[in-house]
């Protein structure tokens, strides 16, 4: 048994410590293995907060890095041990510790997986909105860290909108407790959104308090077809401008929906260049009633087609081949790079069309569909061989999507977070100056440099 | 499933999006992630392709602790046959070395169908030596083997002619299964005939590595089911049935010329409830007033149908009520033979099943595999556990 094995064991119990280099190599990086890995020395899974405190208060006498993980599904190899050192798994840390209907919160510990967190709020009809492509398995304690966001976020904002108070254990073992369960609370410094998107670099998120919304009773999907992007774009926002504000706006380009088709029941006429996914949620008149303004409008709009989807069911299999498009591209593609820069929902038209400059200058498909409701249109790149020299392609390809982001004033990540992938660009969006009072703000958190070292900022 | 290099473009396609968490029934127990399917998949490519550790005896536990249920496979974005990946490094870690006597019954298991390795002398060897957990199901008086006839023909106007393929542990465990299945292909048209000669599915060998005893049975089961003129081959279980629809075409070299029959072959193989369900009853059942849940056993997608055909069957009885669990698809633990290797693993997968079936307030659980079957009938004491087609059969007052 090695010293870090032994040490471990003695604070938390053997049950909880790993160190074998076959278990090692499971954690040793996020989605993004191509991108960067390495074994960690050890993998510690708590049970409960007291185990995450022991263990920090270990690694900040001996000064060993700490990386918090949650399913390990990220995009942006955040969770991903560089330094090596100890990886906290998080995922057994996964009750679901209160649902107040009464006061619309939640609590719960970090490893609850998003989905399960769903499922157990919506049978009170209550609703958690967010819903990053992975909940099935990742966690609210990794979505809160990277503040992850999905397709709803058009209409309910991404995880960070939920956030009312999180327990967090700091470097050095002290338990704190920022925020709370009230809707507003005007007390200093607002610690919980600084740890909220902190990815891991200021201390362990335990536990959070959520808020929920009411579950919407109906829910209705229209496709709209449009002749180009351009004009898809301008029906994005006039739909959103008009006051009806759909719980999900998915663009997708016509080779998106051609693959689609290959495998879906119900297949989608190509009539279009761009195509609109639009699904309105509320109650039931009013669900109805937006369907009929949406239809209007489009059509005042001269779009190709509007279609309302009238059978809950056909609703239900037109999602689902949307959310079947990535895993698609997987089984096609040998690598598939998942871009997550988002611009103003007006500026779409634009970033298409600088996408395809790069891509065609490269001389690499680059696929662009995503969450066209928030301007988060996510560039894939697609890789039908892997090679050095697509790599560096790649490589390119992504630094220059982020600089077309900018130029058009979107931001770096939209959802996926900074990590190690995004490092390089952080002060091309905030700037030295801020990334300097980054800096500042983690020492005063992180006095020794333990906690997820070599993240978001370059060393 | 011999070499493990042919599945290393496959491998490369894994974009470690952990999807492999939501499913696989040993990570869903331990939440450790080596345990997960596409963990368990990388770490082979790691050790045995490329060479980056030597292996050692945690390596060989994580290869052996997989139930090789497909879960993983089924919800991999990638399609990446994890399942196939694992039999590989078995293969490879197993090959030359002489057999673990737990295989050795599994393998006389397998050559008697099921049945003589459990009764006669080395039967009473077994029950003796107490080598098998009390799950274990104890064989029926006489094997199907020993009842069946060759032919059984329609009632009213045939529809149709179907071979069955009779699993070993339908053989030797549930040989009223069996019958129940004739029964009702009977009742709705069908001739059922009784292939003579067949060798087991093979699966339990896949599962060992033991690739050379798959394929000698692959080429037998092939050799005879392809020769029968019949509209489809049926299996009660959802196991053989994924092994000889599956499978068999890939243990069969491309150069014999049993090759092609197997491909012409995978297209008839059918799992009964799915095929019946397509095929429409004839008459309508009486009534069965209970209420029953289904348990999807893990062998189910390899057809798109087999998933929903139960369901779909079941709701033409009368007086049956489903009740759904809240996950019908999680694991029941036992993974064929699983459960003799890893007992307290296996019970431990097995105790959240119990909870979810009891939940339902049902009477009665239906599900394909007999091994699901005994293993769940051993907790569920109150429940009738039964194949959906022994419950179709009851409908129809037999």
């Amino acid at each position: 048994m090695n010293g870090l094995q032994k040490d471990l064991s003695a604070l938390v119990g053997s049950e909880k410590v790993f160190t074998d280099p076959m278990d090692m190599h499971a954690y040793s990086s996020d989605a993004t293995h191509y991108f960067a890995s390495r074994n960690p020395d050890a993998v510690v899974l708590p049970a409960e907060t007291s185990d995450v405190s022991k263990v920090l208060k270990y690694a900040f006498d001996h000064a060993i890095p700490v990386t918090p993980r949650g399913a390990g599904s990220g995009l942006s190899a955040g969770c991903t041990p560089i330094k090596g050192g100890i990886v906290l798994d998080m995922k057994r840390m996964n009750r679901i510790i209160e649902v107040n209907r009464g006061n619309m919160t939640a609590r719960v510990e970090a490893g609850v997986v998003l989905a399960n967190f769903h499922k157990t709020v919506e049978r009170q009809k209550l609703f958690y909105p967010p819903d990053p492509q992975s909940l099935e398995v990742c966690t609210l304690g990794g979505n809160v860290a990277t503040r992850a966001g999905g397709p709803r976020a058009v209409k309910y904002g991404a995880t960070g909108n939920y956030v009312l108070g999180l327990e967090t254990v700091l470097p050095d073992g002290e338990v704190i407790n920022t925020g709370g369960m009230c809707v507003k609370q005007s007390v200093g410094y607002d610690l919980t959104r600084l740890l909220t998107g902190s990815e891991g670099t200021l201390g362990v998120i335990t536990k959070i308090n959520l808020r929920l919304v009411p579950l919407p009773a109906a829910h209705k999907t229209a496709i709209v077809v449009c002749e180009t992007v351009e004009h898809a774009a301008k029906v994005t926002s006039e739909i959103i401008a008009d006051g009806t504000v759909p719980a999900r706006l998915e663009f997708l380009h016509k080779g998106a929906i051609g693959l689609m088709n290959m495998f879906a029941a119900n297949k989608i006429p190509l009539n279009g260049e761009a195509f609109l996914f639009v699904e309105l949620d509320g109650g039931r008149a009013q669900v109805e009633e937006d369907a009929r303004r949406l239809k209007d409008l489009c059509e005042r709009m001269k779009v190709v087609e509007v279609k309302v989807v009238e059978s809950d069911q056909d609703a239900e299999a037109y999602w689902k081949a949307r959310q079947n498009l990535n895993p698609m591209l997987m089984a096609i593609f040998k690598r598939v790079i998942n871009e997550d820069v988002t611009v103003p929902r007006d500026k779409i038209p634009e970033m298409f069309r600088l996408v395809d400059i790069i891509s065609k200058s490269l001389g690499i498909t680059i696929g662009m569909s995503g969450h066209g409701g928030d301007g988060n249109i996510h560039p894939v790149i697609l890789l039908s061989q892997l090679s050095e020299d697509l790599d560096k392609k790649a490589a390119s390809a992504v630094e220059q999507i982020v600089k077309a982001g900018l130029s058009l004033g979107g931001t770096v990540s939209g959802e996926h977070g900074i990590g190690l992938h995004k490092a390089g660009f952080l002060d091309w969006e905030v700037g030295q100056a801020q990334v300097e009072l980054f800096k500042r703000v983690k020492k005063a958190f992180d006095p020794k440099g333990i906690m997820n070292p070599g993240k978001l900022w370059p060393e | 499933m011999r070499e493990l290099k042919k599945y290393a473009e496959p491998l490369q396609k894994c974009a470690y999006c952990k999807f492999c968490q939501v499913s696989c029934p040993i990570y869903l127990q331990e939440i450790f992630e080596p345990d997960a399917g596409g963990a368990r998949a990388n770490l082979i490519e790691a050790v045995l392709l490329e060479n980056k550790y030597p292996v050692s005896g945690r390596f060989e536990e994580i290869v052996d602790r997989c139930l090789l249920c497909t879960n993983c496979v089924q919800s991999c974005p990638a399609a990446i046959p994890i399942d196939e990946v694992v039999i590989s490094a078995r293969h490879q870690l197993r090959k030359g070395k002489p057999e673990r006597v737990s295989y050795k019954l599994k393998k006389k298991f397998m050559e008697d169908r099921g049945f003589g390795a459990l009764t006669g002398k080395l039967g009473a060897l077994v029950s003796r030596t107490g080598i098998l957990p009390g799950e274990f199901p104890r064989p029926a008086d006489k094997a199907f083997s020993a009842i069946s006839r060759k032919v059984y023909p329609a009632e009213g106007q045939k529809r149709g002619r179907v071979a069955y393929f009779v699993g070993c542990a339908t053989n030797a465990f549930y040989p009223e299964t069996a019958l129940d299945v004739i029964r009702v292909f009977n009742r709705s048209g069908v001739e059922v005939i009784i292939p003579e000669g067949v060798k087991c599915c093979g699966l339990p060998a896949l599962a060992e590595g033991d690739v050379d005893t798959a394929v000698e049975m692959a080429v037998a089961n092939v050799s005879i089911l392809s020769g029968l003129e019949v509209d489809a081959v049926i299996t009660d279980c959802t196991s053989c049935g994924m092994a000889l629809r599956t499978k068999a075409l890939k243990l069969i070299p491309e150069a014999d010329p049993l090759f092609w029959k197997a491909h012409a072959l995978s297209a008839k193989i059918f799992e009964a409830t799915d095929y019946l369900s397509k095929l429409g009853l004839a008459s309508e059942p009486g009534a069965f007033n209970e209420r029953y849940t289904y348990h999807v056993p893990c062998h189910r997608k390899w057809t798109p149908t087999l998933n929903d055909a139960p369901r779909l069957l079941l709701a033409q009885v009368p007086g049956a009520v489903r009740v759904e669990m809240e996950y019908p698809e999680r694991c029941c633990g036992a993974g064929g033979t699983f459960f003799l290797d890893y007992p307290q693993l296996s019970r431990e997968i097995k105790a959240r099943k119990v909870e979810d079936v009891l939940g339902t307030r049902s009477s009665v659980l239906v599900t394909q595999c007999p091994a699901c079957r005994s293993y769940l009938q051993a907790e569920l004491k109150s429940h009738k556990v039964m194949h959906p087609l022994s419950l179709l059969a009851r409908a129809y007052g037999f």
